[in-house]
């Protein structure tokens, strides 16, 4: 999936990537970083930023929120640690977290650090994001272990299934990391189309979630991503309930024009409080 | 030596000051109380199909008959209740705050089980009190919003929401159930404690399947896979039981995740309906979904927990989760 | 908002149309997908050293062998950390007493005031000294060691081994995770507590984090392993016995924290034990490079500066209280007279106690002050060796088999650092836990050594 030309999997990342540490007033873009626990993500985000990193808590929360930032091709990246989550679906406090800034944080591109000796766990939580957001770059880490234990990951072979990208790379020795920029930067741009795998749910759910979603895109203009807030809705997400009857859910819609992150900020602390 | 004791005895009456108990009730309240409990009594009865009476009253709430009929009374005059030749009967506006409080109450209960993750052994109590609060407050549509609309109490009990709803569990009781013939649990009852405690003893939840396989005057006794235990004929008249699906009659055949030997593996068949809440969507997360293949792979000095291995992550639970996860020996 | 309202109501009635276990169906269907994708993309080519983790797993969390190794690698590790701290530890103190003696005479030789050259040199610089070469070594040694373990994966094979003993104090087996991040630090352990999901459980991990001895309260228990138990045997295995010294006084902590749990869970914070899963990552060969970037900046230089922010105004503290003369004995003496009596009957001394006073805002001074304060003011660039040390402590501050015992048993047990009180309060934000978690371990180790005082006395 890489760009043609720029196959560049040895070449030195530090002659396009800077890294920015913790200078983060002014960004171009913004990166979430997904991923399972114990997949290497925190090495990921390390070799991305540098080891300067900005630590602070989610607003109103005790959850780490680890920022960095890097520059690459002269656009500057934010780049925003999700917490560690096996899915999005359950009411922890940190698969809220993820599921709020994924879907109210807008970040321009969503990198999922998968395990490749374990796919089959961690691309349900890669389905999950695809089912919020189109923008996904999926990270294939720690290739080199499952080359230990004797598995051969067909990186092409998941990016056509998944419908976005996907980069094969060892996090701990940064192989694969300039790729994986440049691909984000490809996505972000829109040269690189995606087209995400949403699975079919069961036809009643399907059903209901088609009955649901027009009305909630009606009620709130502009909405991002009716469906999943309907499937949310149906499922008793009480925090999702809440953000629609409130009218939260509209006023960030309308704050599309401010800073991303002033919204989000305000949506997470918001919930906080209560 | 004098100012090190005064200053210990400071300490120990500020620590006591931040840990004092918060006063719960008032009086005022207490009567509020006391009018819910006699429409609850007057809206379970009838949905028993029993009649209720000042005397019942009386009797279910621990009170004179005096104050009985002072209740009653009340309830008449704000036009809640009516007393029909000795009869109590409610009006709809009583059922409604009636149903309101019955719905609390399970409500608070699978806030307690599922979400605090508390025993079922201490749900009852806490939820008699709250439920009386949760109405008062009006809080009783958020708490239904938060747990996700949840059908049932941890007990198995429908929660009513709007009239007509059902506030019984269609069931039969565990003492007439034909013996060799399979159950599943779908409601026990939590009153009177010593016979609750019984049942629990047993490891009765509502969905556990048993099977009745002897009866004598006051005994029965279950099997549950491979396990037998007995139980007093008076206790399993607490426990509520209906006919299990084809699926669940399989399970005969199945094992429990931690009876698996350290090596053996198996196929997922079914997440037992005891797991709920917040314990049931991690475990699904984790992958222990239906047709997945786990391996014990680990055990420890304790026997517990034990760690398997799932779609290629070793997970370490605990016995008590993974006796819910019913899977079948692969050969 | 018009429409709002219908939406909800629709969901609401849609929901009561679906399957009651629809959630379970749609898990089941995504992982149905995620199977399907990656038994297309993932080919199994040999079974190359597959075995070898399980191998590994095998054994740590065997039966027979899991808890013993567990026990044995926690002495190793302290055994390493002596034997390698001792000559460093002496050779940086060495140095930096020389510094002080010459820079004390450089202002001398200027013709800066007494007070002056006392309370930079004498004060602040030597509380400088003490900790960083009574600190830096063990520290540069343990942490290293320690996150060699943490990246291994051997944590939570900790946390799988002791999860049934936690589990019958009604509390977490997660709490083990926290508990091996408190032997760094209390503070990172308190925060360590936020992998437990259930806050009862969360709270049991954050009030009983203290009894784990902490990075600044090890080098007491070192020492007193060094100078009382490790005496007791030859040479050869002096350091084995410390090292075992300080490995029991661990456990004894461990035994705390469990009893602390259970009493916790059946009073304050009463309820079940919550569900418990835990993963238990494949071992991963460590990186060198991360573990002395974490290891040496984040936590070694990161705890020592911490250190030193409190020991240069202690140390500024403590030759003042011991310059000031008030009715011809010096005001630190007062203070030491005054705790005495209660000192004597926790078994301790008054010195000792005004030392734990002082070391409030961090545990690591209390050895430092302790010793400034039996020497007085006077020189004590000489003492380099433990030896020196004991003859000060037994020879002429009387101190017994007794105090070095209850001296260990009151640093193990007793409140926790300013530092951890007021992360226990961000992590609560409650005045009451954070008074708990003050005052509730203050008291057992007051109980305790007053106890254990008491008996030997009476034997």
């Amino acid at each position: 999936m890489s760009l043609p030309g720029h196959d560049c999997d040895n070449c030195p990342a530090g002659a396009h990537l800077e890294r920015m540490g913790i200078r983060l007033e002014k960004f171009d873009r913004l990166v979430a970083l997904a991923g399972n626990p114990n997949t290497g993500k925190s090495s990921v985000f390390n070799s991305l930023t540098g080891l300067k990193q900005h630590v602070g808590n989610w607003p109103g929360k005790t959850v780490a929120r680890a920022e960095g930032g890097f520059a690459f091709n002269g656009i500057r990246y934010k780049l925003v640690d999700l917490p560690g989550t096996y899915s999005l679906l359950s009411a922890s406090q940190d698969e809220e977290i993820s599921r709020n800034f994924l879907l109210f944080g807008r970040p321009d591109c969503t990198i999922v650090v998968v395990d490749a000796t374990a796919l089959e766990r961690n691309l349900n939580l890669v389905l999950q994001v695809l089912e919020i957001t189109s923008k996904v770059v999926v990270c294939v880490n720690l290739m080199d272990e499952a080359r230990r234990k004797g598995l051969e990951v067909d990186v092409r072979s998941l990016a056509r299934d998944l419908g976005v990208p996907a980069v094969g790379a060892i996090a701990r020795t940064g192989e694969g990391l300039s790729e994986l920029i440049q691909t984000v930067a490809g996505v972000i741009a829109g040269e690189i189309a995606t087209r995400p795998l949403r699975p079919k749910h069961p036809a009643e759910i399907e059903e209901a979630i088609g009955e649901l979603a027009p009305m909630i895109e009606a009620a709130v203009p502009g909405v991002p991503n009716a469906r999943w807030i309907a499937y949310r809705l149906l499922d008793g997400d009480h925090r999702m309930r809440q953000a629609l009857s409130t009218g939260e859910l509209a006023e960030l819609v309308k704050a599309e024009g401010a800073p991303v992150e002033a919204a989000q900020s305000k949506l997470i602390s918001l919930q906080g409080r209560q | 030596m004098l100012l090190w004791i005064a200053g210990t005895v400071g300490l120990a009456a500020a620590a006591a000051f931040a840990l004092r108990k918060p006063w719960v009730r008032q009086r005022g309240r207490n009567r509020r109380a006391d009018l819910e409990d006699v429409l609850k009594h007057i809206f379970t009865r009838r949905h028993e199909g029993r009649e209720a009476s000042m005397e019942s009253v009386a009797g279910h709430l621990r009170i004179s008959p005096r104050r009985a009929i002072r209740l009653c009374t009340e309830l008449e005059s704000q036009g809640m209740a009516e007393s029909d030749s000795g009869t109590l009967r409610l009006t709809p506006k009583g059922e409604d705050w009636a149903r309101e409080v019955v719905r609390a109450h399970r409500l608070w209960e699978t806030y307690l089980a599922n979400e605090a993750r508390m025993s079922m052994r201490d749900v009852h109590g806490p939820a008699e009190r709250e439920e009386h609060r949760l109405v008062a407050d009006r809080q009783v549509e958020a708490l239904d919003a938060r747990l996700g609309h949840p059908r049932s109490d941890p007990h198995g009990d429908p929660i009513p929401r709007i009239a007509g709803d059902a506030v019984l569990s269609p069931a039969r009781c565990l003492t007439g159930w034909p013996l060799g013939t399979p159950a599943e649990v779908v409601h026990v009852e939590d009153e009177p404690e010593a016979l609750f405690e019984q049942i629990l003893k047993g490891g009765l939840a509502p969905g556990t399947v048993v099977t009745p396989i002897e009866s004598s005057a006051d005994r029965i006794i279950l099997s549950e896979g491979s396990r037998v235990f007995e139980l007093s004929r008076l206790a399993a008249g607490s426990v509520q039981v209906r006919a299990v699906s084809a699926e669940y009659a399989q399970r005969s055949q199945w094992v429990r995740l931690s009876d698996l030997n350290t090596g053996e593996q198996g196929e997922v068949m079914l997440l037992d309906p005891a797991l709920r809440g917040f314990t049931r969507r991690r475990l699904l997360d984790l992958g222990l979904t239906g047709r997945a293949k786990v391996e014990a792979a680990l055990g420890n000095a304790f026997g517990d927990p034990k760690a398997y291995r799932v779609r290629g992550t070793t997970i370490a639970l605990r016995n008590d989760q993974a006796s819910r996860v019913w899977v079948k020996r692969s050969a | 908002m018009t429409g709002l309202r219908e939406v909800i109501v629709k969901a609401d009635m849609l929901r009561d149309g679906l399957a009651p276990d629809f959630r379970d169906q749609m898990v089941e269907n995504l992982y149905l997908e995620a199977d399907r994708i990656s038994s297309r993309a993932v080919k199994q080519a040999g079974d190359a050293k597959w075995d070898l983790d399980q191998r590994v797993d095998r054994l740590v969390t065997s039966p027979l062998f899991g808890l013993p190794l567990m026990v044995l690698l926690m002495t190793a590790v302290f055994w390493l950390t002596i034997v390698g701290a001792n000559i460093p530890s002496q050779m940086l103190a060495t140095a930096l007493f020389w510094v002080e003696a010459r820079g004390a005479d450089l202002f001398q030789s200027f013709g800066s005031p007494w007070w002056l050259t006392g309370f930079l040199w004498n004060g602040v610089w030597r509380g400088l000294a003490w900790v960083i070469s009574v600190m830096l070594p063990p520290m540069a040694i343990f942490f290293p060691v320690f996150t060699i373990l943490e990246d291994l994966g051997y944590l939570p094979r900790v946390a799988f081994n002791m999860d049934w003993l936690f589990r019958r104090a009604g509390a977490h087996g997660k709490q083990a995770l926290s508990m091996a991040m408190g032997f760094g630090c209390n503070a990172a352990g308190v925060i360590a507590t936020r992998v437990i999901d259930s806050p009862r459980e969360r709270l049991i991990a954050i009030l009983t984090n203290n009894f784990v001895p902490c990075n600044g309260r090890f080098p007491t228990l070192i020492m007193l392993a060094t100078i009382f138990v490790a005496a007791q045997f030859p040479p050869l295995f002096a350091s084995i016995a410390a090292a075992g010294a300080v490995a029991g006084i661990v456990l004894l902590g461990i035994g705390f924290t469990l009893v602390v749990s259970a009493v916790l869970s059946r009073t304050l914070l009463q309820g079940e034990a919550s569900a418990f899963t835990l993963e238990l990552p494949p071992y991963r060969r460590p990186s060198v490079l991360r573990i002395l970037y974490t290891s040496l900046i984040d936590r070694t230089l990161f705890v020592l500066w911490r250190a030193m922010l409190t020991a240069a105004p202690a140390g500024a503290v403590i030759w003042i209280l011991a310059n000031i003369h008030v009715s011809g004995a010096s005001l630190a003496r007062h203070i030491a007279d005054f705790f005495q009596p209660f000192g004597y009957l926790l078994g301790l001394d008054g010195v000792i106690l005004l030392a734990y006073v002082i070391a409030i805002p961090a545990n690591e001074i209390v050895v430092p002050t302790m010793l400034m304060m039996y020497l007085g003011a006077g020189s004590m660039s000489e003492m380099e060796s433990f030896d020196e040390i004991r003859k000060v402590l037994v020879d002429q501050n009387g101190w017994t088999l007794l105090t070095a015992v209850n001296l260990m048993l009151f640093s193990l047990l007793h409140n926790p650092c300013a530092t951890t009180i007021l992360t226990i309060w961000k992590e609560t934000r409650s005045g009451k836990w954070t008074a708990i978690g003050a005052l509730m371990p203050l008291a057992i180790a007051f109980g305790v050594t007053f106890l254990v005082a008491q008996v030997v006395r009476l034997w």
